[in-house]
């Protein structure tokens, strides 16, 4: 249903050309005065838009302002929508499709500038014996805004070093890009395409070979996609066992640096959020990948991440209460919701305080030396004759070990597990769990895609289990202490401490759930198709016909394995 | 997709212009917009320039041959599309008689429709024709505009009666609004208190008798297009915010 919109690109100053050409065809055309406009390209850090192809623009034109969703694909048409002010965060757009769409491609992030640029437009149309708009010709020139660069930080150089330094014309001294979107209209393609005819024939202009905004989004200072928070590392299996460990460990860093800023500013909730989880893999690679570095450094890092891991943690938990605040609500019957609003705000009071803590931690002396002596660490250069006892092993067979360790740790303490044992006895099944997913993460590319995958499946669907008991369980209880905590300083009445009794309750049955659920959960992976797998993958052998069932890569020997059972 | 009927049994009572200007209010708001014209004298058809020609003529349409987003034509403004009006639609009704379950023929044809469009706009002919009850039987909101004479209030109540007897009267939101107001004239207020008080549902906004509305046909141009800041021009907005309104909030109880 959607009728392609034809994109050309225009040397730099063609324009004027361009509309003194068309008015010398002898189609019967209305030009439209040119019209000055800003216009930011944006999306979240990690690029949810365009990795879902596509881009948002938010074009400010006059006294209007509108948002527009742009399908780099071609299959959608655009959607737009006028909003009143600078949109912020997704679900606060006024609703409607464009709303949904952009929801489902950002989630709970902010959208962010990712290229500000000004923006020229004038619009020619081409129209028929009864004035009717046949056609549409949309003339666009892009400058990033400020001259160069974009957004709040301006680097010139990235600007131009990008796709759209292709759009100058010789003696071009500003940075930009000039279009011509060919619009045509639905029921009058005819004439769209004798336009575009007449483009290609009398003015030898193509079609873009692709979207012109994939060019705009250039101008930006960051690399579109240039972010994510998934681990996709490629490893040899014959690499030294320390230059892996510190090429996975620099990613994790990596990851923690370019977070930390978005944390303190709490731009959005999902900065701190990715900051912990690579701590987290950062302290499961030290104690999992043992013996790569110096004993000392290690015992030191590990500590101080273990702080890291501790101050990032109250911000955390209120921000998973806040981003659950509208399930919570939605769990009870409705006329209960509304009662529960005190705690949003009790909530709420309680984040400043929090979130200054944060801050402040995060922009300390012990965060700064944190990152920059760990940088130090894993940047030096690999000694060739290195001390500690695995470093100089290859990879794969360390990987191997130390996978089929965890692998059997985590069959032995969840078999330990009845319907009486302790909830704790859970927990450290879960943090086996944890542990075991991270590392088959890191070592990824040393398995076979599809095995390896399998396996994380298998993991993550007990992990799942695990992680909805334990969750809950610390829910109901910080939500009970929290109501006690109301109640003393009078910020609850009582139908507000009777809503909280019912979420409690409702949590707590939840995590029963959960936990009459974890001896089925558990059954299926220590089944026999799932040993069967982790013994494949990490213990070189398969005792049934699995090899041929799965796609292979040639192995690698395992290495010396040092048998714990 | 929502569905709006701008229906009155009576004519010249302000149907086009209303569908016309709120068909492209709701454009510019950022709907992706469809005006149906079901009147075989096209004249919103007339309006927007398109040529009042339908593909097949109203045979295939009631047949559900061919692909009504074939015959559909974009408009001078975005967003907004036209199905056009044309005489050959003139013997609609005859022809809905001969399909199956004549009544829901339009509401069939509209489905394919759903993704497409946010809104679609229905200018009816004046009737009270197996054509309307397609109307009524498609519509999410029916907007009935109503000039305010003693015989205006007669036409609402007939098609109140006329719902009520077909038990559709408790499924279609019917919003009666005011059109052609010339304060003027000394028999309007009371007329209009009548109205209010017979179907409470009335909107509030009414649309003034104004020569700039009557220049739709001379300028072929939607009225907030050429005349943004005149009285008539704000009150469509106006009505078109109620409207809005009562759409977002959804099924009325009762």
């Amino acid at each position: 249903m959607h009728d392609q919109l034809q994109e050309y690109r225009l040397p730099l100053g063609g324009e004027a050309r361009l509309v003194a050409a068309l008015g010398q065809v002898g189609w019967r055309l209305a030009a439209e005065a040119p019209r000055a406009a800003r216009v930011r390209l944006l999306d979240s850090f990690d690029w949810g838009a365009y990795l879902a192809g596509a881009v948002i623009e938010e074009r400010e034109q006059g006294n209007e302002r509108w948002l527009s969703w742009h399908d780099l694909r071609g299959v959608e048409p655009p959607l737009a929508q006028p909003i009143a002010q600078p949109p912020g965060f997704p679900r606060d757009l006024p609703p409607g499709p464009l709303k949904e769409r952009v929801l489902a491609a950002v989630g709970v992030r902010r959208l962010l500038v990712a290229v500000e640029l000004e923006v020229e437009s004038r619009t020619i149309r081409l129209l028929d014996d009864e004035e009717k708009t046949r056609a549409r010709l949309v003339i666009e020139t892009y400058r990033p805004a400020g001259g160069c660069g974009a957004g709040s930080r301006p680097e010139p150089d990235q600007g131009s070093s990008q796709g759209p330094a292709q759009g100058r014309g010789e003696g071009q001294e500003t940075a930009g890009l000039a279009c011509l979107f060919l619009e045509p209209l639905k029921g009058y393609q005819a004439d769209a395409r004798e336009v575009a005819a007449w483009l290609s024939d009398d003015l030898a202009l193509a079609p873009a070979a692709r979207p012109l905004w994939l060019d705009v989004l250039g101008f930006g200072p960051r690399p579109a996609g240039g972010y994510s928070s998934k681990l996709s590392y490629r490893l040899d299996p014959k690499q030294r066992a320390d230059s892996a460990a510190r090429q996975i460990l620099l990613g994790l860093l990596d990851t923690i640096e370019v977070n930390i800023e978005g944390a303190r500013a709490n731009v959005d909730s999902e900065f701190l959020h990715d900051l912990r989880v690579a701590t987290r893999r950062t302290r499961a690679a030290l104690t999992q990948i043992p013996g790569v570095l110096p004993p000392q450094v290690e015992a030191d890092f590990k500590a101080r991440f273990a702080w890291l891991q501790q101050v990032t943690g109250p911000v955390r938990d209120l921000d998973v209460y806040l981003l659950d605040f509208d399930i919570y609500q939605a769990s009870l019957p409705a006329a209960m919701g509304p009662d529960l609003e005190p705690l949003r705000a009790y909530i709420l009071a309680h984040y400043g305080e929090e979130q200054g803590r944060l801050s402040e931690a995060l922009g300390s002396a012990s965060m700064t030396e944190l990152v920059r002596d760990w940088r130090q660490v894993l940047e030096a250069p690999t000694p060739a004759e290195s001390a500690p006892a695995n470093a100089a092993r290859p990879i794969k067979g360390l990987a191997d070990e130390r996978l089929w360790r965890l692998v059997r740790r985590v069959r032995r303490e969840g078999q330990a597990i009845t319907r009486t044992s302790a909830p704790e006895e859970l927990h450290e099944l879960r943090k086996s769990c944890k542990k075991l997913r991270y590392l088959m993460e890191f070592f990824q590319s040393l398995y076979p895609d599809a095995a390896i995958a399998s396996a994380i499946r298998l993991l993550k669907t007990l992990l799942d289990n695990l992680g909805s008991f334990q969750d809950l369980a610390v829910q109901a209880h910080h939500l009970r202490e929290m109501a006690v905590r109301m109640h003393a300083q009078g910020g609850a009445d009582t139908q507000t401490l009777l809503a909280i009794g019912a979420l409690v309750a409702d949590l707590l049955r939840r995590r029963e759930a959960a936990r009459s659920a974890f001896s089925a959960t558990f059954a299926g992976f220590v089944a026999d198709d799932g040993k069967a797998l982790f013994r494949e993958l990490f213990h070189g052998g398969a005792p049934t016909g699995l090899s041929a069932a799965l796609p292979t890569e040639p192995q690698v020997s395992p290495g010396a394995l040092v048998d714990l059972d | 997709m929502k569905v709006l009927g701008i229906y009155s049994i009576k004519g010249g009572v302000g149907k086009t212009a209303a569908a016309v200007n709120l068909a492209y209010l709701a454009a510019v708001g950022g709907n992706r917009t469809l005006l149906w014209d079901l009147d075989p004298q096209a004249a919103a058809t007339y309006c927007l320039r398109v040529k009042p020609k339908v593909k097949g003529g109203g045979k295939s349409l009631a047949r559900g041959r061919g692909d009504l987003d074939d015959l559909v034509k974009a408009t001078d403004f975005q967003r907004l599309d036209l199905l056009p009006g044309a005489l050959s639609l003139r013997n609609l009704d005859v022809l809905l008689d001969d399909a199956k379950r004549p009544t829901k023929q339009l509401l069939r044809l509209l489905r394919p429709l759903s993704e497409a469009y946010d809104i679609v706009f229905l200018d009816c002919p004046p009737s009270l024709s197996l054509l309307s009850e397609n109307v009524f039987r498609a519509v999410d909101l029916l907007l009935v505009p109503t000039v305010p004479t003693a015989l205006s209030a007669r036409a609402l109540d007939q098609l109140a009666g006329f719902l009520d007897r077909h038990q559709m009267a408790s499924d279609l939101r019917v919003l009666p609004f005011f059109s052609m107001v010339n304060p003027a004239l000394p028999t309007q207020a009371g007329a209009m208190e009548r109205v209010r008080a017979s179907h409470p549902h009335t909107l509030s906004t009414a649309i003034p008798l104004a020569a700039e509305v009557e220049y739709m046909g001379i300028h072929r141009l939607p009225l907030p297009a050429y005349a943004p800041a005149c009285p008539a021009a704000a009150a469509y907005r106006a009505l078109w915010a109620e409207v809005q309104g009562d759409l977002m909030r959804g099924p009325r109880a009762g």
